[in-house]
Formats: structure tokens, sequence, C-alpha cells
């Protein structure tokens, strides 16, 4: 009798053990790979918010010649109406889009006069090597809070830099020539205004000529 | 003749009102809610300045506020945070000492009811804190590299000395400083080694960074107590004016040491701005408001010898 006990007690923990069970043995490269999908990967991220949402919000910047009348009358007005700005912070940043002549061309800037009649450098657009967040808070298409880490939210930028590196800026380089028509989208970053409003600072996301 | 058990009834009745009004009434003009000041280590003077803000302005908002230091040890912060809770505090003013590590101790005062706001450095979660109050290390190193490499050059060799390597702030900033540095091929690191964030630790590991590259160009220091202590090592080795010193955080003795050129540059940190807004976001909670921003970065600004007299005393000088 006693040892039917046992033998029922045994019975029902291994039951328990079964439909509860104390671990799991996974595969090791099951595992790696579960590890390696929860890991942030900025470079297909950066390529993904590209195509799928940076591309097709082209449209929603403010038109270049608009924005550049505004800041000469009115910078602080200018600012207001158009700037995004992220945390506490004096600086802000514009996205813009819009079409000038190229008056100063070389390999790390092609500068473009916006308004007629011009021949002054309006918009800056950069050809060299990119750095900062101009892009990644310029759009306002992506968000810190999305982000628990936020060395995932700072290595957007630096990849986003590399997409426009590859993707947009031989073009911008080709098409850069002095006297030519050039169409541009991009994100201008303004931490000093006395430095960086006239001209403005462009990361471009796109160039080509005009349609 | 008045009935004597008529009049002491009365009495004690109105003995007992009087009582009852009285009590209330002292307890409320004596007890003021209590906010906690949770900082990281208070063996650094940017934190400590960092902590007496905080505890200013919650006393200035009708608090009484306490500073617990957990001397950059994660297991001393979690007993604060015991301490916290059972000792009836309302707000938690938090500098963590471990991105993860420090993320449970938050989850239990968030548990007990009790709002946490970080300041300067952050938790790896999303929904603990109420708010996080952060320093944006990275975009300031990125800036702070550009400098770098105008004023070290496209070539050269240069050490970099980290922080604490459990606080986002070390990799932060080192991220975005190798982000511009290493585009160019010709800059060399050729030592790289934490020194927690600490004077002391900063001369010792520069001393025997110094020994073995006696031809060093510049060393990038991931907070102004190493730079301080940096300096003091190539001082000491009569190296100072060949090597370029680079900190971040803005302290007050490295802006001097910048004006006077002998440092190349730090970046300004606004603890004073961080903490403030910290305690004024717990007054807010605590008077009702809950829809707070969980993230706010705190743009850092570059202090180099031709801008440094804008700043001072941990900020812009008005």
């Amino acid at each position: 009798m006693r040892w039917t006990g046992w033998l029922l007690a045994i019975a029902v923990v291994a039951g328990l053990c079964w439909c509860f069970p104390l671990f799991h043995v996974v595969p090791l490269d099951r595992a790696a790979k579960e590890k390696q999908a929860a890991v942030f990967d900025p470079a297909s991220f950066a390529t993904r918010f590209w195509n799928d949402k940076l591309l097709k919000s082209l449209d929603s910047a403010v038109p270049a010649d608009e924005l550049i009348a505004l800041i000469q009358a009115d910078a602080t007005a200018a600012k207001q109406k158009f700037s995004r700005s992220v945390g506490v912070s004096e600086s802000y940043t514009y996205f813009l889009r819009g079409q000038g002549r190229v008056v100063k061309a070389s390999d790390d800037e092609i500068s473009l006069a916006i308004t007629p009649g011009t021949t002054n450098a309006e918009v800056v657009l950069q050809a060299g090597l990119l750095f900062g967040n101009a892009v990644r808070d310029g759009t306002g298409l992506l968000s810190v809070n999305d982000y628990p880490n936020s060395q995932d939210f700072n290595a957007i930028s630096e990849s986003l830099n590399r997409v426009i590196e590859e993707r947009v800026q031989p073009r911008l380089r080709e098409l850069g020539t002095v006297g030519a028509i050039l169409s541009f989208v991009g994100c201008a970053e303004v931490n000093d205004e006395s430095a960086d409003l006239k001209p403005l600072k462009v990361v471009p996301v796109l160039a080509e000529t005009p349609r | 003749m008045k009935t004597p058990w008529l009049t002491l009834p009365a009495l004690a009745l109105s003995g007992l009102a009087m009582l009852l009004v009285t009590i209330p009434c002292s307890a409320q003009t004596t007890a003021k809610q209590k906010i906690a000041v949770v900082i990281s280590t208070l063996n650094n003077p940017w934190f400590v300045v960092l902590g007496e803000t905080a505890k200013a302005r919650a006393i200035e908002l009708g608090y009484d506020a306490t500073i617990f230091d957990s001397q950059n040890d994660t297991a001393k912060e979690a007993a604060h945070f015991e301490n916290v809770i059972a000792g009836g505090y309302k707000a938690i003013l938090f500098n963590p000492t471990d991105a993860n590590g420090s993320v449970a101790s938050v989850q239990k005062a968030k548990t007990a009811g009790i709002p946490v706001f970080c300041i300067d450095r952050e938790i790896n979660s999303t929904n603990a804190a109420t708010a996080q109050m952060l320093s944006d290390n990275y975009s300031g190193c990125v800036a702070l590299g550009q400098h770098f490499v105008k004023v070290v050059g496209k070539e050269g060799k240069y050490a970099e000395l980290l922080g604490i390597v459990g606080d986002n702030n070390t990799w932060n900033r080192s991220k975005g400083f190798h982000s511009v540095v290493d585009r160019f091929p010709g800059l060399k690191m050729v030592a790289q080694q934490s020194a927690d964030f600490d004077r002391a630790k900063g001369l010792e590991v520069m001393e025997s960074i110094l020994q073995k590259h006696p031809d060093l160009n510049a060393v990038f220091c991931g907070n102004d107590a190493m730079a301080m202590g940096a300096y003091q090592a190539l001082v000491s080795a009569g190296r100072a004016d060949k090597v370029k010193v680079f900190g971040f955080d803005g302290a007050d003795d490295v802006v001097k040491l910048i004006a006077e050129k002998k440092i190349a540059a730090t970046g300004m940190q606004f603890p004073k701005t961080m903490a403030r807004n910290a305690a004024e976001f717990a007054d807010e909670y605590l008077k009702g408001k809950r829809d707070f921003q969980q993230k706010i970065p705190v743009k850092v600004e570059l202090v180099t010898p031709e801008n440094v007299s804008k700043y001072g005393d941990y900020g812009k000088k008005n």
C-alpha cells in the first residue's frame, strides 16, 4: 500500500513536469538564429525605412523657395512654421525640396541658387562624408521613443548617411556642374543660426535633373 | 443651579472637537512630500552638480528632498530603492548606474506607485520610468569627432579612454566619436581602455599608454574627469603641449583649461537643465499630469577655444 502511494505521487509529479516542463531543450543553431533576430540591424532598418517610408514622403517637404524667402524675412517665423526639433535643444531641422542652378561645385559641396535672378548660394548640397542626424530627425518619421536603447536610434543616423553616400551622392556629383539646373529633396540641420541659415547646408535624399 | 453632569460632557465634546480640528491642520502645515534623488556617484563633481541641482529645485517646489549615492554600484542602488519605497517617498529623480541592471529597481518603484524620472543616463526600457531626460551623447561626440579631425588632422595616433562599460553613455560617446574618426584611415587608435569615468584611473591609464606609445598625438576621453587625469599624466610626462586632449561633460575645470588652450575641446552637457526639468516633471506628476514623453534628448554643445567664452558653470552663460 505504501509503495502504491509513492508510485502515485511520482506519477503525478511526472505528469505535471510533462505538462509544464521546467526547461526546454533548443537546438544550438535555432537559439543562435533567435538571438540574432532580436539584435537591431541598423543597416537593414535604414534600407527598409528608405524604400518604404522616406522616398514616399518627399512631397511633404516644404518648398525651398518659400522657406528661403521666409528665412530672409523672418528667421524666427520660419523656424516656428517649418522646423522640427528633438528634445531640449536650440538646434532644429528643415525638410525641404526645390530646384536651383549650380553656382559652385567641389568634391564636398554643390551650391545652388534658388531664388530667380540671384547668383548667391542659397542651398549647399552635401556631397562629401556625411555626419549628424539631419535626415533621421528632419522628416519627422522617426521617434526616439520607439527605441528602448538609444544606441539603436543613433545607429540609424549613421546607416542613413551611408545609404545617401551610396545612392544619392554619386548622381549628385555627376549632375553638379556649374550652370546645370538641379532638383533636390533633403534635410538641413541648423545648429548655429549665424552659420547654418545662409546658405542652408542640406543633406540630399534626392538629386536629379528637373522633369 | 446648573447640573454638573450636563456641563462636563459638553466640555469634553468641545475639547474633542478642538483636537480633531487642530491635529490635521498642524499635520498639513508641517508634512511635505518627499522626493528621492538617487545619483550614480558623488565621487565626480559633475554628478554632484546634477544631484544638488535636482535636490535644490525639488525643495524650491515645496518638497523635502534627499540625495542617495549609489557609489557606481547597482546593488547599493537597489538597496536605496528599497529604502525609498519603504520610506514613503513620492517620486524618484534617478541617475542610473547600469542601463540594464537598473531596470528592475525602476520597475519595483513603478509597481509601488512611485514615478521615476531618469536624468542624464537611460535605462533600456520604455515602460518602466515615467520619463527619461537624456543627454544626447552620440550626437555630441559626432560633433566632437568632426572637431577632432579638424584639430588633429587626417593622420595621427590617438588613444581613447572609455567610461564605465555598463553605461549606455560610454558606448553612445565612443560610437559617436568613431562614426566620424574611423572614416579617416590615417587616424589610428593605438590604445583603448576603460578608466571608469574616474580622474585617478584616467591618470593611471594615461601613464601606462604613454609608456607604450610615446609618439601619441591625441587622446579622446569619454568624460572630463578622465580628461583631467589624462592631462595631469601628460603634464607629468612633459608632453602636455604635444598631445591634444579631448573630453566630454563641460566640467568647470576643463572649460577653464580650454580657455587657456591647454585642452582642445569638450562637449557641454547641461546637468542643471536636466536636473531642474526632472524635478519639475516630478512636481507636475504629483499634481496630476500623466502624459510625459518617455525620452527627451538634451543636446550637447561643442566647446572649443573659439566659443568657450559662452560657457561656464555647467551650462551656457546668459
